[in-house]
């Protein structure tokens, strides 16, 4: 009777571990979708490439997406990009406004001395 | 002997039932890790990428509409410069936007990255003047060269220090398609501008 419970016992502990063995087994199965498929990414091809299905965790956690899907930036840039000319108007305004008064004076200046140089020789 | 025999035995059953449920508890904690990619792509991992739009087939940007800030304009290639910055558009009246052309084109998985000025000198505003205004949900059409379209819509808009650019999350891998619209922006130190306005938009739709 004892004996039969024992083996009762054991054989539902051996039914448990034969359940658990596909759990442990199932963690790689979606990976070979993403390794399977041809890929134009240099660096993941080289990670993924050599075998269809990834023998360790590391390889399913650098392609989390089929690699045929994955453009990517091929050449990351340095810096930040400059993309703002400052507007000039605001800044050279009053340079401009200077130049076009000192213009002005100087034409008025040159005119007022032409009329008296006029005057002076009609007058004489 | 008897007892002896029976507490074993009931020791060894223990001790399988722990180790199988340990196992499968390990099974499940190890699920999250398969995908434990960093930060907001996490999501777009475990989804996979057909969960939104089709990506569209590879071809050039040649137009971009923003209707929210009235931006209707064409597209430009734009490559790097000789300091290996990326190059600008140029500074011309009624200036282009300019598609990075190392990045995905738009619709295709990855970041696609155009950049457009926010003033041009003498000319006055530049193309991305109001882009700052954007806000989420915000669309954002792309024209390419083959006749179709990509829609996508605004998920943030940041202004950080060019100082700190974020490279990697401007030009980063991302499993779907996203954008990336990047100009100046921030108040002018020395006659330049000391940030960057980018705007992080995902694809929402293709036409036809």
């Amino acid at each position: 009777m004892r004996r039969n419970v024992l083996s009762a016992a054991a054989l539902a502990c051996t039914a448990v571990l034969a359940t658990a063995m596909p759990a442990f087994a199932d963690d790689p199965s979606p990976v070979p979708d993403t390794t399977s498929a041809p890929t134009d990414s240099g660096e993941q091809a080289a990670e993924t490439g050599p075998s269809p299905v990834p023998s360790d965790r590391g390889a399913a956690e650098a392609t989390p997406a089929p690699a045929e899907e994955r453009d990517g930036v091929s050449v990351v840039p340095r810096g930040a990009p400059d993309t703002g000319d400052a507007p000039v108007a605001a800044e050279s305004g009053g340079d401009g406004l200077l130049i076009g008064g000192g213009a002005a004076a100087v034409l008025a200046a040159g005119g007022a001395a032409v009329f008296v140089v006029r005057r002076r020789a009609s007058g004489a | 002997m008897t007892p002896f025999s029976r507490r074993a035995v009931v020791a060894v059953a223990v001790a399988c039932l722990v180790a199988g449920c340990g196992g499968g508890g390990g099974s499940a904690a190890d699920g999250p890790a398969a995908t434990g990619t960093p930060g907001n792509r996490t999501p777009a991992a475990a989804g996979s990428p057909v969960s939104g739009p089709r990506p569209l087939a590879r071809s050039v940007p040649v137009g971009l509409e923003i209707p929210a800030i009235g931006v209707d304009t064409p597209v430009i290639r734009l490559g790097l410069a000789p300091d290996r910055t990326v190059e600008v558009p140029p500074i011309t009246a009624d200036d282009p936007a300019g598609w990075y052309r190392y990045s995905p084109t738009p619709g295709r998985p990855g970041p696609s990255v155009i950049l457009g000025h926010v003033t041009v000198g003498a000319y006055g505003d530049g193309v991305f003047r109001q882009l700052a205004r954007l806000r989420r949900d915000d669309g954002i059409t792309v024209r390419l060269e083959n006749g179709t379209a990509a829609e996508f819509a605004v998920t943030s808009v940041r202004t950080v220090a060019k100082a700190d650019f974020p490279t990697e999350d401007v030009y980063g891998d991302t499993p779907r398609p996203e954008l990336r619209l990047v100009t100046c922006g921030g108040p002018l130190e020395d006659g330049e501008y000391r940030d960057n306005v980018i705007v992080f938009a995902a694809l929402r739709a293709t036409a036809p």
